[in-house]
């Protein structure tokens, strides 16, 4: 746990989600609320609504009811260019899957999110080369993806997630395609970076190994959302 | 076959010839307007060789040779071959060099019993160009290199056909039989009805003639018509039974009639030439054609009375073919099916002569277009 | 189960999986095929209708005796019947009259050499005698609107002739405009008394030809030949040479993008399939029989494709048949309307031809698929790994530089085959160079503020062999077009100045027909010379001329011209110096085409059958003739006058006097010589207009028909449009998630189509101005035997270039935008 607990970065309240009215809701009745510079690992079966939820915060998803409240505006409220430009400002993310464009080098895809907020090319190049230094690839800026690793690529990821200091961090399982021990550099690396970026994280997984780096984690279940009790 | 290759060749033979039957416009009398048919009349005195030549006037003409041939293995062949000419009204006034005023049309045939085949092929032409002619004069009438003509003392006959070819020298031994009344030969009730009418029978023949590329030397007797008229045949008549015998005394038979649809007879005639030489012309009372044995064509299904009691006059014989199969089919080109074909004469058991007898209006009546 | 069966199930069980995948390379394969074929069947049909006429008409002659309209003297045939070895010899007479062609002949003698023809008179063989019968095929009456027994008016010479229609051939039989007569009607009725045109010579069995046709030339007169009928019918095919490049081009057009299209199609579908073939590999599937397998799909896909094709092109050619009843390529041709014959011969060819080039399409990147280590296939971003880097460079030099080498080959028995393999070599290469000149120039790109923008230029340059494989079709096709047009174009504008050379005069006089029958007198030439309003009148004498049996005849001219004056009159090319000597022979000026069809040189002395006579003439010049494809020949009139006595004129240019009116002129001239509709008086710019009307609507069918292909090559732009967002569904994901608004990925997506385009259609520009070369002064010179100078039409081009970058672009954001159905969201969360 990180000192006194501020005003709230993220607040989400009666949240509900449901894709068929012949089904039960995926999501019902989700509250939750996370600190400024907190990183909260949220935890749940295959199916339980985790990537709903997800794209729900990031709206790219809108909620049958509920609010979700950024910073305080709430992105439900929000049209899709609104929470594009929202998401674009304030948010990074991380996926399973890398997502990193191929025909990129590895300096021009962490520069991507400075490239849509119209950074200056000198800020972009100097901040692009911080960044790259802060996830251990500072000789990488010229290679293209396919000469990299899993390992490699998932630490681009991460360093295009953070690099224009977004407020939230999103990591959707960044360590489902990796072995377990790059996964525990990867986690390693996620952490320490939300944390010197000083802005929030949110990191969704089923593995508890995972969950365990970050400062606090949540369980989805269809109650929704319970406190898991953090382990030393 | 060559006849194969001239689908409709014979189209024009109906309008052409065959008695100039299917003529429209009636011949002006004793008239010779340009283009018209000049009219035979009574009274015209025959005279030779100018009348073995052509009579470009009138609208039809042909000059039919028939005849048996011994091959020297003893073989007994028939042949004819028959060149007719028809004038084209139609044509008169086109200067044109290639102008139809004539049209020639020839066709020629061997009965081979030893073979059970006749052989048969046809020429079709316009005159012109001294490559088809009809010439006045003498007789001298020819379609490219098939040709019949009396140059000096014979008749000399040449029909190179497609798997056949006649080659032969008709010399004259008796003077011209004239028909009818001096050549006046009447066809019908009505005086107009009638054509110029001659024959030449006992022709000793001698000559080659070659099947399937191979050549032979034959003799035989003949017999060559010669006629020319401008009418149609009359109303009703739908065929005609006629017959050639040279006699075996030196005498000769020519008879005829014309029957319409029913069968009975419209008109009948005939001429008898005796062996001492003696010549009797029979009118339509004297003749009688009676059928002894019928023969039906395994192609056309058409029986034709191919046996005979001919009685002319006192004269009774019996008509026998050389072979039942001498029918001509030409449906798909005039619509004309006839039988023509060389036939043996009796009296009881003795043969008493030869000679050549045509059957039309067997099939279907002789339509003429 | 053999393994192969195994991976075979695997391989196809995918089928099942995409069937929008199969479905689309189906398509494209369905389509290339269908152009192809359906250009193929209306190319051959008309020439068979063509041929089959010809030889209908001319029978199983063994020689044919010919001489140039209006004819040679009839007493020949006499002379060629009696011959020894002669079995039949037919005498034809062969004109035009108003516009109908006419066979003049005598049934009895056609019978054994036109036994077909015969059989369809033979039941109305006593009318064919009638003075003023005609027998007209279905498709003359049809024209005319006549039945049987009509009475029909016709233009014979300078007078109208009435004639009776006794019957109609046989429509099958028959299907050009055609009437059959008898010869001494034909020769009555044109004014023709005493003239063949033609003998059609059988021989007799076993008699030699060589032996006859030597007796036969014994007899023949200067300018009459005689000529077996093999290469009688080669005068076909330079008749309907003009047609047959047209067509020739079009078919090349239609078979090269359609293959590039099979290709495209087939290359995409493997490349987009890396990561489920690594899969194979890694379980077990060899190399080779990984490649075996992609190639059997391709044939099988290119099978069912292909025969679909067919049956679309089958409707395709029986459509435009349909459609262009009536005028084919430069009016060279009717094509019948719908006379389409079903040939399963060669629908199974089609069918053959379209799995091999399937197959093949697939075997290239299947090759490159197998080879690739499945570890490393099996990773995202591959998909463009391969082609990438095979770049070949030394094949497409080495094609081009065959092209280039091909493009100065002589044309073979007149078809300039060497001209056309040359534009294949040259687009081949052409297209091989894409990728890497694609990749050139957006290195030269400007770097963009607007990150959409530079989005898409970084993934083109990323990923251009795709892209590239994209635009080979539209480039194929376009290129083609923009050569097509230039060579037009170029031909068009050297048209309009020969029309302004070769029409000098206020009016254009000449008499219907051709010269063949009609003529005007010394009387009639005092009376158009005196006539009121007329300052000046140049007369002309033009008549077929038949030089060689194996070309069509050439045309003399007998003008007013000398050798001071053919400078103005011609538009000379190469002029002859005088002789040292003086004057040694008359001088004449041929065309063009008489140096390529008789070797005729300027300065060359020339023989001509002048009157049944040789005379011999120097030639002293080279003029270009738009006019008459078969060569041409000016002679001064007088010389002409002076070697055959022919005083007769058929053509005359009259200058009027200033402040005379056109119209009261043609009116009192018209009055004055009373040759009712024969005469053909026209102002210089009426013919002029008609001209280039004529001109213009010849290449309509071409235009239409590229236009189709460029269609087509479109086509193949949204297929790989379509593909290439359907790989990158999860990218369009990941950037969406990014911040990209919606509309920055289409602004995105259309400006990585934009781009390409433009791109592709620069870069077809450029080709197909080089292949423009090879039309202009190979292709065009070889078949159409005169020369053009070239002219580009550059608003045309920019205007259409233009069009076609917008329309791939819309193509490609629409494909693209289908295939995202929107969904980009969820491919973020797909793990492939």
């Amino acid at each position: 746990m990180h000192g006194t607990r501020q005003r709230a970065l993220l607040e989400v309240e009666g949240l509900s989600r449901r894709y068929r009215e012949d089904r039960p809701p995926v999501l019902a009745g989700i509250d939750l609320s996370l600190a400024a510079d907190e990183y909260l690992a949220i935890m749940g079966e295959s199916g339980v609504g985790k990537s709903t939820l997800l794209n729900l915060i990031a709206g790219l998803d809108r909620p049958d009811a509920g609010t979700i409240r950024l910073d305080g505006v709430d992105i439900t409220a929000l049209d899709d260019e609104g929470a594009t430009l929202l998401r674009r400002r304030q948010m990074g993310f991380v996926f399973q899957a890398f997502h990193v464009l191929p025909y990129l080098t590895v300096a021009q895809n962490v520069a991507l999110p400075l490239d849509l907020l119209g950074v200056a090319a000198q800020e972009r190049a100097a901040r692009v080369a911080q960044m790259l230094e802060a996830v251990g690839l500072a000789g990488f800026a010229a290679r293209h993806p396919r000469e990299l690793s899993g390992g490699e690529l998932q630490r681009v990821a991460i360093a295009r997630s953070l690099v224009h200091r977004p407020r939230l961090v999103l990591a959707d399982e960044p360590t489902g395609n990796l072995d377990p021990r790059t996964a525990a550099q990867v986690l390693a690396l996620l952490r320490e970076q939300i944390h010197a970026n000083g802005g929030a994280g949110i990191l969704i997984t089923h593995s508890v190994t995972a969950a365990r780096s970050a400062d606090r984690t949540l369980a989805l279940t269809a109650h929704g959302l319970v406190p898991l009790p953090a382990t030393p | 076959m060559r006849a194969a290759r001239w689908p409709g060749v014979l189209a024009a033979v109906v309008a052409a010839s065959m008695a100039a039957m299917s003529a429209a416009a009636a011949p002006v009398p004793g008239g010779s307007l340009p283009g018209e048919p000049q009219a035979v009349v009574p009274g015209y005195v025959m005279a030779f060789p100018r009348d073995h030549g052509s009579h470009p006037a009138f609208r039809t003409e042909w000059w039919y040779a028939t005849g048996w041939l011994r091959t020297p293995a003893g073989e007994d062949l028939g042949f004819q071959i028959t060149f007719f000419r028809s004038l084209q009204p139609a044509a008169a006034r086109n200067p044109s060099a290639f102008a139809p005023h004539q049209i020639l049309i020839a066709h020629a045939a061997i009965s081979d019993p030893s073979r059970g085949r006749l052989w048969k092929d046809e020429r079709i032409a316009r005159a012109g160009f001294g490559l088809a002619e009809a010439r006045e004069g003498d007789a001298a009438v020819w379609i490219d290199d098939w040709r019949l003509a009396h140059p000096g003392e014979v008749f000399e006959v040449r029909a190179p056909a497609q798997d056949f070819a006649l080659e032969l020298s008709l010399r004259e031994r008796q003077p011209p039989l004239l028909n009818g009344e001096a050549g006046f030969s009447r066809k019908g009730a009505t005086p107009l009805a009638a054509s110029y009418y001659y024959s030449l029978p006992q022709l000793e023949v001698s000559g080659h003639v070659v099947r399937e590329g191979r050549r032979v030397a034959v003799n035989g007797a003949a017999w060559l018509d010669h006629e020319w008229s401008s009418e149609p045949l009359e109303p009703g008549a739908v065929g005609w039974d006629w017959v050639s015998v040279n006699l075996g005394d030196g005498g000769a038979l020519m008879a005829f009639r014309i029957r319409d649809a029913q069968g009975d007879v419209r008109w009948a005639g005939g001429t008898l030439r005796t062996g001492e030489g003696g010549t009797r012309h029979f009118g339509p009372d004297e003749i009688a054609f009676t059928p002894a044995r019928r023969w039906r064509s395994p192609r056309t299904a058409v029986e034709y009375p191919v046996q005979w009691d001919v009685r002319a006059g006192e004269l009774a014989i019996r008509l026998e073919p050389l072979m039942d199969d001498q029918e001509s089919d030409t449906r798909r080109s005039t619509g004309a099916i006839y039988w023509e074909g060389a036939v043996r004469a009796y009296d009881g058991d003795r043969e008493v002569g030869r000679g050549y007898l045509e059957l039309t209006g067997y099939g279907e009546a002789l339509t003429l277009r | 189960m053999t393994p192969a069966r195994t991976w075979a199930r695997l391989l196809f069980a995918q089928w099942r999986e995409s069937r929008a995948r199969i479905a689309v390379t189906v398509l494209a394969l369905a389509l290339g095929t269908a152009m192809a074929s359906a250009i193929h069947l209306v190319n051959r049909s008309a020439l068979d209708e063509f041929e089959q006429a010809a030889r209908r008409l001319a029978g199983e002659a063994d020689l044919v005796v010919r001489g140039s309209p209006p004819g040679f003297p009839e007493a020949l045939f006499a002379g060629v019947a009696r011959l020894d070895g002669v079995a039949i010899a037919s005498p034809v007479l062969e004109l035009t009259v108003d516009g109908l062609t006419v066979v003049g002949l005598d049934p009895f003698r056609a019978a054994g050499v036109q036994p077909a023809l015969f059989g369809e008179l033979a039941g109305n063989l006593r009318d064919f005698f009638e003075p003023d019968g005609i027998f007209l095929s279905a498709a003359a009456a049809g024209q005319r609107q006549l039945r049987t027994g009509d009475r029909m008016d016709v233009l014979a010479g300078t007078t109208t002739r009435q004639l009776r229609v006794l019957g109609l051939l046989d429509a099958n039989a028959y299907p050009r405009p055609l009437g059959v007569m008898d010869i001494a009607a034909a020769q009555w009725q044109f004014d023709r008394l005493g003239l063949l045109t033609r003998i059609d010579v059988r021989l007799e069995e076993g008699a030699s030809t060589a032996t006859v046709r030597a007796a036969i030339e014994a007899l023949l007169p200067a300018g009459v030949v005689v000529m077996t009928p093999a290469i009688d019918s080669q005068r076909v095919a330079s008749a309907t040479r003009a047609y047959r490049t047209n067509l020739g081009m079009l078919a090349l057009v239609a078979v090269l993008t359609g293959a590039f299209l099979v290709l495209t199609a087939q290359a995409l579908s493997v490349l987009r399939r890396r990561g489920s073939l690594a899969l194979l590999r890694a379980l077990g599937v060899t190399r080779r029989e990984l490649g075996r397998l992609l190639v059997a799909e391709g044939v099988v896909v290119g099978a069912i494709g292909a025969a679909i094709g067919v049956g679309l092109g089958q409707v395709i050619a029986y459509w435009t048949l349909r459609a262009l009843a009536g005028d084919l390529g430069a009016g060279q041709l009717a094509v019948p309307g719908g006379t389409l014959a079903a040939k399963p011969l060669t629908w199974l060819i089609f069918i053959v031809t379209g799995a091999l080039v399937a197959g093949l399409a697939a075997w290239l990147p299947a090759r490159e698929a197998a080879a690739r280590p499945p570890a490393l296939a099996l990773k995202s971003g591959d998909v463009d790994a391969g082609p990438a880097a095979a770049r070949p460079f030394r094949v497409a030099f080495a094609l081009i530089a065959a092209g280039a080498g091909l493009a100065f080959m002589p044309s073979v028995y007149g078809l300039p085959l060497f001209g056309y393999a040359s534009i294949a070599a040259l687009l081949f290469g052409g297209v091989l160079l894409v990728p890497s000149v694609a990749q050139g120039l957006l290195r030269a790109a400007p770097a963009t503020r607007a990150a959409p923008l530079s989005l898409a230029v970084a993934q083109l340059r990323g990923a251009p062999a795709q892209a590239s494989l994209g635009l080979a079709a539209i480039i194929v096709s376009f290129s083609l077009m923009v050569a097509m047009a230039i060579m037009v174009h170029s031909f068009r504008e050297s048209f309009i100045d020969w029309l302004d050379t070769v029409l000098p005069a206020d009016m254009q006089l000449r008499l219907q027909q051709g010269g063949n029958t009609a003529a005007l007198g010394e009387r009639e030439q005092a009376v158009i010379a005196r006539q009121d309003g007329v300052s000046r009148a140049e007369f002309r004498r033009v008549v077929p001329l038949l030089l060689r049996p194996e070309a069509a005849p050439v045309t003399l001219i007998a003008a007013d011209i000398d050798a001071h004056t053919a400078a103005q009159r011609l538009a000379i090319l190469h002029a002859a110096p005088l002789p040292a000597g003086g004057e040694t022979a008359p001088p004449v000026w041929v065309s063009e085409a008489m140096t390529d069809l008789y070797g005729v040189q300027a300065g060359a002395p020339l023989a001509l059958p002048l009157a049944g006579r040789e005379a011999v003439f120097r030639v002293a010049g080279v003029y270009r003739e738009y006019g008459r494809s078969g060569g041409a020949v000016v002679i001064p009139r007088a010389t002409y006058v002076a070697a055959t006595g022919d005083r007769a004129v058929n053509e005359a240019s009259l200058w009027l006097a200033r402040g005379a009116d056109p119209a009261a002129v043609a009116r009192d001239l018209r009055a004055a010589l009373a040759l009712g509709d024969a005469l053909q008086l026209r102002t210089t710019t009426e013919v002029r207009e008609r001209s280039l009307a004529n001109f213009d609507r010849a290449f309509i069918v071409t235009y239409a028909l590229e236009a189709i292909a460029v269609l087509i090559g479109l086509l193949g732009v949204g297929v790989t449009a379509a593909a290439t967002a359907f790989a990158r569904r999860a990218e369009f994901g990941m950037l969406r998630h990014v911040g990209l608004l919606r509309r920055e990925l289409a602004l995105m997506l259309a400006g990585e189509g934009l781009l390409m385009s433009a791109i592709g259609v620069v870069f077809a520009l450029a080709l197909g101005g080089v292949l423009s070369l090879v039309l202009v002064y190979v292709v065009n010179r070889q078949s159409f035997l005169w020369s053009i100078d070239l002219a580009i039409p550059r608003l045309q081009l920019a205007l259409l270039a233009l069009a076609l970058i917008c329309a791939a672009a819309i193509t490609t954001v629409v494909s693209g935008r289908a295939a995202l159905g929107g969904d980009a969201v969820r491919a973020v969360r797909e793990d492939w």
